[in-house]
């Protein structure tokens, strides 16, 4: 009704303008209609049907089928729990990336050069940079085997072949990849710190320890959140590492992530009804973990103001 | 409680878009994908010297006529240009009727993902591939059309006898009824030897005629086996074979079969011929005569094998070209057949690889679709380009039966094509004489590939010695019934 009585005043220019707000507004309405909204509904009728890409979709419904096999599925959970182990490298690169972001805010010369050559790994090729570490990996001619070799005299492990260490090896991986892109947050994040706090701090007699828990941490949590989500939503996506280092998963399919399976499921066994169930249960997952941390920040993250 | 609100909504439009993400996840990694058209290349991806074209490329050849042709494959560069000539000449003799012949060619790894896309959008190439696997969901589903009616029968009884039954179907099963693809080629995995490694070892090479038993072998390979600089580590082997693909002509020579005769039933457990074959398989590495499993990880049986380090090693016919230049394999090498077990029929088994083009059902133009198909596959001078009669490179063996047999074992002989002196190991296992035989692999006939996963993947642990054979049989088993019951499911799935 209001709505109703506010048009009816409106001038003839504010009414174009209006139609224009609507042509601005459109624009991303329809990209979101038909690049998100249109695929994820698709997907969640295709996870309920026996799709294949050749049959026909609503011939071979079967409505909670799926998921219900989810459950049971062994691999899928063994996939699902390796994808939850790779998590471990979110806390590491966040301490390592404060840690290196804090070296780097002491002013210390070639700060740029390092700052550069941190970040380089993140504007890297995933793919390319996943077949330079399987060669860092490798068990007999991989770089970190020699030092091992060099220092100990005897052969190391074998860090892609093994069931444990392929996992260690892929958290290593992720965490120098990463690492780059927290430092960068982190150091905008401490400079956004008022020098002042630390002064205030010094008069009080505070040691750097208590700078650091009482005044840099605080203030660094918004980042600490940023980083959080972003990691723990791509941790959840872990797909082209797997599938360039290591061959069908990984020995005993260690390796696997939950995108990797969803990914072997689709296409390569053509069960694309099977694999979008796998992605709705994947989505709904992120959807819970995220809500989660936007819920919980209130009892951490501090604002400046 | 605004915050919260919008706190969800944030935490709902990012896993939204994770989700709208995970749908079109893409790789430019290689996918194995065994069903994709059972196509061979794929079994060696180290092995293919010749870069492949990043993504796609497409050609266009025009002529007078008013219709378009899109044809779809995927292979290597070097082929691509053999092909294209073959496609411009269609293109000059129809130039009445075509206007051009859009022709576009993928690497291998993307060429399922494509054609994936290609179905979901009901927007299929007019000529594209399809393998034996596929033909009876591709038919059943309406997507691919018969070509015996657009094209002679004499052009059709020209191609090997295998790939005339392997892409025919009635309705209910492969090897009767309408021709649906013609064969872009029919390939073999042979086995070859390193004779150079032989003459140091003085060991008589492995007679073409009568393969080694499982006994024979293993006692070559334990004199090829050897430390050869002295540091106390073995680094120089009888034999290296990817579980993947390596394994199961051994297995296949002894009798092996993993599913019944209906591939309704995985039979692994109580398969004596299985067990006996396995544990011979996987003793090989256990008795130090392959690399470790660990070692195999390091660097594949492929690399030690163009290394020289490896005495016995798989050969496709696919390979032999690269083998055959001395720039990648500097060593003299020959053709043998794989191991007899003492369980089988007494012939050595291997298995055949076949992709075939194949014509979409709703081509507005059957006909020419039809006879471009059948051009690439029978044409006699594109044959002789891929087998290496006319371009001393042999990535194939020519679809022509009469080629074959003729022009290409003379050019063979005469040495005008590059290629192994026992040849005719190649050709023994096609037209399963005395001593040799190959067929598709059992997989080939299922929906997919995937009960067999379990069972080559997990060998290593037998290697290793943390599982028995007889153990491991029991173990798997339910794992392949239960992949295989989905695969069953799925392709009848398709019949709906």
């Amino acid at each position: 009704m209001a709505g109703k009585r506010v048009k009816t005043r409106m001038s003839a220019m504010a009414k174009r303008e209006e139609r224009w707000a609507w042509l601005f507004i459109a624009a991303p309405f329809v990209g979101f209609m038909l690049f998100m909204a249109y695929p994820i509904v698709f997907a969640v009728i295709a996870s309920t049907s026996k799709w294949t890409g050749l049959n026909s979709l609503w011939g071979n419904i079967v409505g909670l089928g799926n998921y219900i096999k989810i459950l049971h599925d062994a691999k899928f959970w063994k996939a699902m729990g390796t994808t939850v182990i790779y998590m471990i490298g979110i806390p590491i690169g966040m301490i390592l990336g404060v840690l290196i972001a804090m070296g780097l805010n002491r002013g210390i010369p070639g700060k740029r050069v390092l700052t550069t050559m941190y970040y380089v790994p993140v504007v890297s090729s995933l793919v390319a940079v996943s077949i330079l570490w399987a060669w860092v990996f490798n068990y007999d001619y991989g770089l970190f085997n020699g030092i091992y070799k060099a220092l100990t005299g005897m052969h190391g492990p074998n860090w892609l072949g093994d069931e444990h260490m392929v996992k260690v090896s892929m958290i290593i991986f992720m965490v120098w990849k990463g690492l780059g892109s927290s430092i960068i947050l982190y150091l905008a994040g401490l400079q956004n710190i008022p020098r002042d706090y630390y002064e205030a701090a010094m008069i009080d007699g505070a040691g750097s320890w208590a700078k650091f828990r009482n005044i840099t941490f605080p203030l660094l949590s918004p980042v600490t959140f940023y980083i959080l989500i972003t990691s723990m939503i791509g941790g959840f996506q872990v797909f082209v590492e797997v599938q360039v280092m290591t061959n069908a998963g990984g020995p005993n399919y260690s390796a696997a992530t939950v995108v990797y399976y969803l990914y072997e499921k689709a296409f390569t066994n053509g069960q694309l009804g099977y694999g979008s169930a796998v992605a709705v249960i994947l989505a709904i997952i992120i959807f819970i973990i995220t809500a989660i941390n936007f819920w919980g920040q209130d009892k951490w993250v501090r604002t400046i103001d | 409680m605004k915050k919260k609100l919008l706190s969800t909504l944030m935490a709902a439009a990012v896993s939204v878009s994770m989700l709208a993400g995970c749908a079109t996840t893409t790789t430019d990694t290689p996918a194995a994908a065994p069903d994709a058209g059972a196509a061979p290349q794929q079994t060696e991806a180290p092995a293919e010297p010749a870069a492949e074209p990043e993504g796609s490329s497409t050609e266009t050849m025009t002529g007078t006529g008013e219709e378009t042709l899109h044809v779809f494959l995927y292979m290597q560069e070097h082929e691509k240009e053999i092909y294209q000539k073959l496609i411009d000449e269609f293109v000059q003799e129809h130039s009445d009727q075509i206007k051009e012949v859009v022709f576009e060619v993928t690497t291998q790894d993307e060429y399922n993902q494509k054609m994936t896309a290609n179905l979901v959008a009901g927007d299929l190439p007019d000529v594209f591939y399809v393998g034996p696997a596929s033909v009876r969901q591709y038919v059943d589903n309406g997507y691919i059309q018969p070509l015996d009616k657009y094209v002679d029968d004499a052009t059709i009884k020209s191609i090997w006898g295998t790939t005339q039954e392997i892409y025919r179907y009635d309705g209910s099963k492969i090897g009767s009824g309408s021709l649906y693809a013609f064969p872009k080629d029919l390939s073999c995995f042979a086995f070859a030897y390193n004779q150079d490694l032989f003459d140091e070892a003085g060991i008589p090479y492995p007679d073409p005629e009568k393969p080694y038993t499982y006994e024979e072998f293993a006692e070559v390979c334990k004199q090829l086996t050897k430390d050869k600089d002295g540091d106390g580590e073995v680094d120089q082997w009888g034999v290296a074979c990817a579980d993947q693909w390596g394994m199961t002509p051994i297995l296949y020579s002894n009798g092996v079969k993993f599913l019944n005769d209906d591939m309704t039933k995985v039979n692994v457990t109580n398969n004596p011929q299985l067990t006996e074959a396995l544990t011979y398989y996987t003793d090989l590495t256990k008795n130090g005569l392959t690399p470790t499993v660990d070692q195999d990880t390091a660097l594949g049986g492929y690399q030690r094998w163009l290394d020289g380090q490896i005495g016995f090693y798989a050969c496709g016919t696919w390979d032999v070209a690269a083998f055959m230049d001395p720039n990648t394999f500097p060593y003299k090498w020959n053709l043998c057949g794989w191991p007899v077990g003492p369980s089988g029929d007494g012939r050595s088994h291997t298995w055949m690889g076949s992709v075939g083009y194949t014509v979409s059902a709703t081509t507005k133009f059957p006909d020419l679709a039809a006879q471009l198909a059948a051009k690439l596959s029978t044409d006699e001078d594109g044959q002789r380009a891929v087998s290496g009669i006319s371009t001393g490179a042999s990535i194939q063996l020519p679809n022509i039966v009469d080629l074959a047999y003729g022009e290409f074992k003379d050019a063979v002989k005469s040495g005008k094509v590059p290629y192994a002196s026992n040849v005719d190991v190649i050709f023994g296992y096609f037209d399963n004489n005395d001593h040799y035989a190959a067929a598709l692999q059992e997989t080939d006939y299922t929906y997919n590939a995937e009960w067999f996963t379990p069972f080559w993947s997990g060998v290593f642990n037998i290697k290793n010695g943390d599982i028995t054979v007889e153990d491991f049989l029991k173990q798997v088993e339910p794992e392949m019934q239960s992949l295989l019951d989905e695969a069953i499911e799925l392709q009848n799935s398709a019949t709906n």
